[in-house]
């Protein structure tokens, strides 16, 4: 049996599945101490604990550390060179430059000075820190001032993470944010799998521990010592998991809408498997280069404020409260559904005084400005999935071929999860014109997703074969070449690496290779072919775990 | 985390699939590593740059710049219709307002392709910008007047030809001396014909002209035109093959020299043209006109190898410099006073090389003199593909009685042509009549 549970702000779900059903589920309010708000959770489900052989968690645990800022206080050692002044983009006085420069070949042209480093290193341990990131620019072409400066270092420090181990990708600027965050909440990750092991373990519950990753994949609680920084914003990556589990049909383009109390987040699927954002996610208003689930959030739920705007019903963006039917003082879409007859907990009464105050001001019938209280805040939602899907097909693309053969995403039907998707359904089906599909246990559909998510991990191949190097920088590898690889070779190279290394990328499933981007340049200089230049992005398949197959 | 303090749109089609032929100079690898520049430096990630997906030309679109011989579709490859369309969309942009400016970083690039096309010259099938600059006349009515400053290290013959007799395009052309370097053209005596005498400008650099030279040359001569010209729309043909690396040039300029020249332009729309130092100068210049053109600091842009010292100008360069600039200034402010000739046509034969596809071509053009629009013009070319064609263009703002000789020469051809094509600004149509 597997078991996921998923902590969001408010509340803690949990979900016990074997290979066909959901064996138990259960709720818990998220109180300050995750553990505690875990075991709670736990306890609820009433199960045989000895059958479980896996944990998944999907925390805001990392999300709130860097929202809140409770960090302790993290130094940058950073190497750039010419381009951008990179004190820009210093977020704290614990950000310190030092020479070196790398160009995009990964060739160096300003070495690294040791003297210059151990100066710095010397500073930052006068003031008491004890974590630290190493970036430099293009270090994901070559690493080796970022691990020159590591070994300069490496005894004077707890934690240190570089650069070219956060993503092989190009981004300096997003680099800096993303190894900051990850070695500022390294520690507090480290002590959480501590403690929701031992706390686990009082259960009796030993077995593999994994947690989720903004990307919807999991990996290892090893490999999220190492990389903490990917479980941000891993909340929406559940919901959309959740909804790729509930969707039996993985042909069909489908639009996901997960509405919840103050936001819907959209999402959608694409051949059974959410999109991602193509250069990071976004935390606390910064870029980040943590693959995560392109998702957006409208302000439209069932606990927006309803208010008028002359003649006009608006719903949200804000939340102002609970819903008037469960003891709040304002109108939501909550009491309009409460009017209707369509939602059965708390008092009536009190949701027909909500939103009877309106009708009277307009001057019309209570059910029908009921229904068109919900009509807004579904015409809301679909205002923001057109937004999210024409940016989706406005992305721009490098070649002719798809210029002229563009894949646009095309929704053909919706999949809506959350508190009052059941209701919301007859709406949704109105308003966007599509067959709307509302899945059983669409309200642990997070805890769901967590729970059947499978191990993933991405690396990058890149081969330069003029000058003779290829380089991996997840997996930090670089090493020589032959004048004659080829696209071929290198992607079987980039699977026998995966492989090899599938304990240290946390993985555990059984691994799929799939190609993500490949692109093979010949170099030319005077007028004759002088090397290659070869690309590569390669993954393990994203999905759920073939072990879940629900009749 | 940056600001620009412009709106900047980028549009970036690196064409990664096409290529001339796989050892040409104008390959797939042509914009990799500037990609990666972009990418690594984070410019998409300053909040007020944005990239923007380029859109498609049509064949309408190419034909308000061109007669392709014998037809668009011949002449063109998907890539082109690519390119000139990222300068479409480049241009719609700024005029929708959705952004200050903006820069079409595509390629195959266009700047040596002519109004008739019988093939490619110098890596260009079609003018890019001047494809956009007919599609914003004709969907921007309120765009009368626009200024091209090409400053490509190669003289911008195709612009210059296209824009000959337009009086309302000022093209301006920055190179290298076409004493030294393909096309051989660009002299100051080429300044327009007679309907718009002056409005081409041609300021020829000597080999080694760095930063100084051409900063002064912006400064002293091409600011104070487009000054006194006052364009609507301000286009940067953003050519970058004068940098010091490029390897079928002779010129010194740098990254921060690009930049600086971008930023005292300030430019609505730039477009890449040439440029194959691929490596050591395109990643940097790029880097360095988006900055520009943001309006963020670009100061620390510079590339690995720069020594300034080795590039700096003999003395001698800058005082020739100097006199060539004061020289041309003077013709500009002159120009008004060269009156239209007093005769009703005017004539010009040339021939013209296509380098790139071994074409020669013969023209025989023919302008009429007309005191109330810019003129019909008739182009009589033969190719040594075997075309004969006869090209007409009516102007802009063409009177009834240059209409009505257009129609004539179209009617009533004169010779034994395979073709007559027939370009009608106003009422946008193009009209192909096969003999």
């Amino acid at each position: 049996m597997i078991l996921g549970i998923d902590i969001g702000g408010t509340h803690t779900d949990a979900v016990c599945i074997n290979e066909k059903d959901i064996v138990a589920t259960a709720k818990a309010v998220t109180g300050n101490d995750l553990v505690s708000s875990i075991l709670e959770v736990v306890r609820a489900l009433g199960i045989d604990y000895s059958a479980i052989s896996r944990v998944v968690l999907s925390t805001t645990l990392s999300t709130n550390a860097i929202i809140e800022k409770k960090y302790a206080p993290t130094g940058m050692i950073v190497s750039a060179g010419p381009g951008i002044d990179p004190r820009h983009y210093f977020l704290t006085d614990d950000f310190y430059l030092v020479d070196g420069a790398i160009d995009h070949r990964g060739r160096e042209y300003i070495p690294v000075r040791d003297d210059q480093v151990r100066g710095v290193a010397g500073e930052l341990k006068g003031k008491g820190i004890t974590g630290v990131g190493i970036v430099s620019k293009f270090s994901v072409r070559n690493s080796s001032h970022e691990t020159m400066i590591r070994s300069l270092i490496d005894s004077d420090f707890q934690n240190i993470s570089m650069g070219h181990a956060m993503s092989g990708s190009l981004n300096f600027h997003r680099r800096l944010n993303t190894t900051y965050f990850n070695t500022a909440v390294m520690p507090v990750q480290v002590r959480f799998v501590e403690s929701v092991r031992k706390a686990l373990q009082e259960l009796g519950i030993h077995c593999t521990m994994l947690f989720l990753k903004a990307d919807g994949g999991t990996y290892s609680s090893s490999a999220a010592d190492r990389l903490p920084v990917e479980t941000i914003l891993s909340g929406p990556a559940a919901s959309m998991m959740g909804a790729v589990a509930l969707c039996k049909d993985s042909v069909t383009t489908t639009l996901v809408l997960d509405v919840g109390g103050t936001t819907t987040d959209i999402g959608v699927l694409i051949g059974g498997i959410p999109i991602l954002e193509p250069k990071g996610v976004n935390i606390r208003g910064l870029k980040t280069l943590v693959r995560g689930l392109k998702v957006v959030s409208v302000g439209a739920g069932g606990d927006s404020f309803v208010h008028l705007d002359g003649d006009a019903i608006r719903v949200g963006p804000q939340r102002q409260g609970p819903p008037a039917v469960m003891g709040g003082s304002d109108p939501t879409p909550m009491d309009a559904f409460a009017v209707l007859g369509e939602f059965d907990r708390g008092d009536k009464t009190r949701a027909f005084e909500a939103v009877s105050a309106i009708a009277e001001k307009l001057g019309r019938e209570v059910d029908a400005v009921a229904r068109e209280i919900i009509s807004v805040m579904v015409h809301n939602i679909k205002e923001g999935a057109l937004d999210f899907i024409d940016e989706v097909n406005r992305h721009p693309v490098y070649t002719i071929y798809e210029m002229l053969h563009p894949e646009l995403v095309e929704p053909k039907q919706i999949m809506v999860i959350g508190g009052p998707a059941r209701q919301l359904k007859p709406y949704i089906e109105e308003v966007f014109g599509l067959k709307c599909i509302v899945p059983d246990h669409a309200m642990v559909a997070n805890a769901l997703g967590a729970a059947l998510a499978r191990t993933t991990a991405q690396i990058t191949m890149l081969a330069d074969t003029q000058l003779r190097r290829l380089v991996c920088p997840e997996l930090g590898i670089e090493e020589e070449v032959s004048r004659m690889l080829s696209l071929e070779d290198l992607k079987r190279m980039g699977e026998e690496a995966i492989r090899k290394n599938a304990a240290y990328l946390g993985l555990k499933d059984e691994i799929e290779i799939s190609i993500l981007e490949e692109q093979s340049f010949n170099m030319v200089r005077g007028f004759s072919t002088t090397g290659k230049n070869l690309r590569l992005k390669i993954q393990t398949r994203p999905g759920i775990i073939h072990e879940w197959s629900p009749q | 985390m940056i600001k620009a303090k412009r709106k900047t749109g980028l549009i970036f089609f690196p064409a990664y699939d096409w290529e001339i032929t796989p050892s040409h100079p104008e390959r797939q690898e042509r914009l990799l590593y500037t990609q990666d520049q972009v990418m690594e430096e984070g410019l998409l990630d300053i909040e007020g740059v944005r990239e923007f997906k380029a859109g498609l030309a049509t064949t309408d679109d190419i034909n308000r710049a061109h007669f392709c011989v014998p037809d668009a579709a011949s002449r063109i490859t998907p890539s082109h219709n690519v390119s000139a369309g990222g300068c479409i969309e480049a241009a719609r942009l700024v005029l929708e307002g959705v952004v200050d400016n903006a820069f079409a970083l595509v390629r195959p690039p266009g700047h040596h392709a002519m109004r008739v096309v019988h093939g490619a010259r110098g890596f260009c099938n079609i003018n890019i910008e001047a494809v956009m600059v007919e599609w914003v006349r004709k969907n921007y009515p309120k765009i009368k007047k626009i200024a091209i400053v090409d400053t490509d290290c190669h003289h911008g013959d195709g612009t210059q030809d296209i824009y000959w007799h337009d009086p309302n395009v000022l093209y301006i052309s920055l190179h290298q001396d076409g004493r030294t370097l393909y096309p051989g053209s660009g002299f100051p005596e080429e300044s327009g014909g007679p309907s718009a005498q002056g409005l081409t400008l041609n300021v020829p650099l000597p080999p080694r002209t760095s930063d100084e030279g051409m900063l002064h040359v912006m400064e002293h001569l091409i600011l104070p035109v487009i000054h006194d010209f006052k364009p609507d729309l301000i286009i940067n043909s953003a050519g970058q093959d004068n940098h010091y690396s490029d390897p079928i040039t002779n010129m010194s300029f740098t990254a921060g020299g690009y930049a600086r020249l971008n930023d005292m332009l300030s430019p609505d729309i730039c477009v890449l043209e040439g440029g194959y130092s691929i490596e050591a100068a395109l990643p940097y210049v790029n880097t360095g006109i988006i900055l520009a053109l943001a309006g963020v600091d670009y100061s620390y842009v510079k590339e690995p190898d720069l020594d300034p010292a080795a590039i700096k100008e003999d003395p001698r360069i800058i005082e020739y410099i100097k006199r060539l600039s004061d020289k041309l200034l003077e013709m500009w402010y002159d120009r008004e006073r060269h009156k239209k000739p007093d005769r009703p046509y005017v004539e010009r034969s040339r021939n013209i090389f296509y380098d790139t596809d071994g074409i020669s071509e013969n023209q025989k053009e023919v302008i009429k003199i007309c005191n109330d629009c810019p003129g019909v013009f008739r182009v009589d070319s033969s190719a040594s593909t075997g075309y004969y064609i006869l090209g007409i263009h009516l102007p802009w703002g063409a009177c009834n009685a240059c209409r009505e000789q257009a129609q004539e020469w179209f009617d009533y051809p004169d010779d034994n042509y395979y073709a007559v094509y027939l370009q009608d600004m106003d009422r946008d149509e193009y009209t192909v009549n096969i003999l």
